[in-house]
């Protein structure tokens, strides 16, 4: 017999008790109840709820840190962990193991805590003739607002090598009058989930739009701009909270998939109307740029740290500082702007523009009627066309404005791709999006680093040339050096990145694409 | 996964006190933990309460595999496990004997359990037999738990001498100093002499009747009575040991 070391569950009504022996054939068993216990449950994950997806469970009590396998409610990690913050980043856990697996769970983001419920433990330990402990008995309550509804559940936790006895105790606790059922520890979690008031899995940064590829481009494109509006008002209210880089960023793309809808499909709303809203997307994107690039040189840190050798480190220590104060300040700036009356009503006008009718009159609006998947045929068709004959373009050296300009047009055509995946097989577009991202990776490392440069130079210029100054700028001048290293690398490695992606094999997914929509 | 013995050829020296307190100690520091039992009065059995399941004997043990991760028991402390030792173990010297290579044995039994255990504790029998030179074989240390009188240094001088006879790798021994009475001038002389030398671990581990109590917590000292001279002594060997090991 193997000894499964899953814990068992089970739902009870509400008067569940415990005798202090029980009897079964060849075995006996006695109980031990332990005093009754309050006992908060704090359940963390990631905005994104990274760990629900992948079946890991975050949640904190008892001042331990606990990751538990959601399908079979097995503890995975267990560690100590003294407070209870707001949010916490892996780093933050001292185990090193258990770092690491949050880390595995999200790169980028922070683990929030989502909410907190009281809960109330009874707990016995159930004993063998040696007073050997053979399992434990966990009676916890969950609260709900209304008291009638407050949920009971049993939790045995196996002892290894007594699974036998084990079975035993459930049996036993199976023929008790108040037993209502064997249950999972997915379900415990809902409750408790549920208790909060906390709603799993709620967001996504690119959400999935259903669209009917016989529906009207207008009515589409109206769908995919109100999702995407959905990304933009779920995360402004997080970005001035400072938790984690993502909300800004989430954000941010949101903004840029509005304005590439926009601009890619000119003919179907009213032109007055589409002027003034690209105008306003564009300069609400613009507001955040220099956090957003703050943001990732305090994210690369550590990284620009290494690029130097160890006596230069220190004197960057400066540009950091200096860069966290600017992104203090930057931040106060826009998180005012995301409360001001001005972006109220942007926004709300916004959304009664595509929540409304529209003209459909073909003076106005003259696409406004065709075909969405037509469109999406036509426009993706175009955007793939112009990377590959801008691509094909590119001169051997391969210039920064070149590179630039066909990074633009990639994004371009992945958006396309990602706003009418639903029109689309899958599979297809799956591979299709794989061969593309690499090219995009390329060139975004390319412009990334172009990008840093810049600001590096920049910043250099403009500081003072006095004597305490010196290691600081040799400091950014060494940092310089390394970054137009790895980018000569980047533009080195384009033309074969982009050979990879203008070959027959990719031409042929993409008129598979094509194919099953004509 | 390291493997550690608490072995002696004299009877009666601290044997089982070491290896359950000391392993108790791993399970906090490395866990999880494993103490093998391979003692057929089954002492370190009885200090954690757990008694073998029926159909478990000294054959089963020596099949190795899936015989012997069946048979472990979870002890009252998290992340400390216990493969017990069963009556039958008395004939396992006999049993050895039919065995292709006995002195390797041991070692071959437990790899199984080197992906889930980084330590493994086995409490052996006194006596030298064929049983314990498969335990030569399969630990990576054996702890000699000394009583401070010469006589004592004799056997632990045998044991090194049947090491080099037998071309096994002295390096694994590491002798230590148990229920030290500080008013005897004997045991004065001796831990003075000989703690600390390459051979022996510096700290030694006073008497302390709150050992031989063990019988009635049945619990590792560390685990129900963390202040009392001979845990401490424990915690602070099993540190030295630690620092030896990294
Ligand atoms: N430091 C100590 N102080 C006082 N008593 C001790 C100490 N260490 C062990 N004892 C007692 O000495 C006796 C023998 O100890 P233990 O059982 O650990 O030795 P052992 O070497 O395993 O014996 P055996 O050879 O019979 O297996 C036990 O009663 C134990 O409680
Ligand atoms: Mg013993």
């Amino acid at each position: 017999m193997n000894t499964s070391l899953d814990p068992l569950f089970f739902s009870v009504s509400d008067t569940f008790d415990l005798p202090t022996h029980f009897k079964h054939p060849g075995i006996s068993f006695s109980f031990h109840a332990e005093p009754v216990k309050k006992e908060t449950l704090h359940c963390y994950d990631t905005f994104d709820w990274k760990g629900w997806n992948k079946n890991n469970t975050i949640l904190l009590y008892r001042r331990r840190l606990n990751i538990i396998d959601l399908k079979n409610g097995r503890e995975i990690f267990s560690v100590s962990f003294r407070k209870i913050p707001q949010s916490f980043f892996p780093n933050d856990v001292d185990n090193k193991a258990t770092a690491s697996k949050l880390f595995n769970l999200s790169k980028l983001r922070a683990f929030i805590c989502y909410g907190s419920i009281e809960t109330e433990v009874r707990s016995w330990k159930v004993l063998d003739e040696n007073q050997k402990t053979i399992t434990s008995v966990e009676l916890r309550s969950i609260p709900s607002s209304n008291e009638a509804q407050k949920k009971l559940f049993v939790k045995l936790s196996p002892v290894r090598g007594y699974g036998k006895e084990l079975q035993a105790v459930a049996g036993e606790l199976k023929k008790h009058p108040e037993y209502v059922g064997k249950t999972t520890f997915t379900d415990f979690y809902k409750a408790v989930l549920a208790a909060g008031g906390i709603v799993p899995d709620n967001y996504s940064s690119k959400p999935f739009v259903k669209l009917k590829p016989s529906n009207t481009i207008q009515d589409s494109a109206r769908k995919l701009l109100l999702s995407t509006f959905g990304v933009i008002q779920a995360n402004e209210q997080w970005i001035p909270k400072t938790i984690d880089t993502e909300f800004l960023h989430d954000y941010r793309v949101a903004i840029r998939r509005t304005r590439s809808i926009l601009a890619q499909l000119k003919r179907i709303f009213p032109p007055e109307k589409l002027s003034r809203y690209s105008q306003a997307f564009r300069e609400l994107g613009k507001r955040t740029n220099n956090l957003r690039d703050q943001d990732v040189y305090l994210l690369q840190a550590e990284r620009f740290r290494a690029l130097l050798p160890v006596t230069m480190r220190e004197s960057l220590d400066p540009f950091f500082t200096d860069l966290g104060n600017r992104h203090k300040k930057e931040l106060r700036a826009f998180s005012r702007y995301l409360v001001s009356e001005k972006y109220r009503l942007l926004m709300q006008e916004w959304k009664s523009f595509l929540s409304n009718d529209m003209s459909s009159d073909p003076a106005i609006t003259p696409d406004a009627r065709k075909k969405t998947s037509d469109v999406a045929v036509s426009s993706i068709q175009k955007a793939w066309k112009k990377v590959i004959r801008h691509g094909r373009e590119i001169s051997r050296i391969a210039t920064d404005t070149e590179l630039h300009a066909l990074r633009i047009d990639c994004k371009k055509l992945r958006y396309l791709l990602e706003f009418y995946a639903s029109v689309f097989p899958a599979n297809i577009l799956r591979m299709v999006v794989c061969q593309l991202k690499e090219l995009q990776e390329n060139l975004g490392a390319f412009v990334d680093l172009s990008v840093q440069q810049d600001y590096l130079n920049d910043y250099l210029s403009n500081l003072q040339c006095t004597a305490e100054n010196t290691p600081f700028a040799a400091s950014i001048g060494g940092l310089v050096t390394a970054l137009y290293h790895e980018r000569e690398q980047v533009r080195m490695n384009f033309h074969k990145t982009f050979d990879k992606f203008d070959r027959p094999e990719t031409e042929a997914l993409f008129n598979g694409l094509f194919k099953k929509n004509r | 996964m390291k493997t550690i013995a608490l072995y002696s050829i004299k009877g009666g020296v601290g044997k089982t006190a070491s290896a359950v307190n000391l392993a108790y100690l791993s399970s906090l520091t490395q866990p999880p933990t494993l103490v093998c039992d391979l003692d057929p009065q089954g002492a370190s059995s009885f200090y954690f309460r757990i008694v073998p399941n029926k159909k478990y004997s000294s054959r089963k043990f020596l099949k190795g595999d899936k015989k012997i991760y069946n048979n472990i028991k979870g002890t009252d402390f998290d992340n400390l496990d216990l493969l017990p030792a069963d009556f039958s173990y008395r004939n396992l010297d006999i049993e050895l004997l039919e065995e292709k290579k006995p002195q390797k044995k041991l070692k071959k039994n437990i790899e199984e359990l080197n992906t889930e255990y980084p330590f493994i504790f086995f409490d052996c029998p006194p006596n030298l037999t064929l049983l314990s030179e498969s335990v030569f074989t399969a630990s990576d240390i054996i702890l000699v738990p000394l009583i401070p009188t010469t006589l004592s240094l004799r056997t632990f001088e045998q044991l090194f001498e049947f090491f080099k006879e037998n071309k096994l790798d002295t390096s694994k021994i590491r002798g230590f100093f148990t229920m030290f009475e500080r008013r005897k001038v004997m045991h004065r002389e001796i831990v003075e002499e000989y703690s600390g030398k390459k051979r022996f671990l510096n700290r030694t581990v006073p008497y302390n009747s709150e050992v031989e109590k063990m019988g009635i917590y049945r619990a590792p000292l560390n685990a129900v009575r963390p202040n009392s001279p001979a845990a401490i002594a424990y915690q602070e060997l099993w540190e030295e040991l630690m620092g030896e090991i990294d």
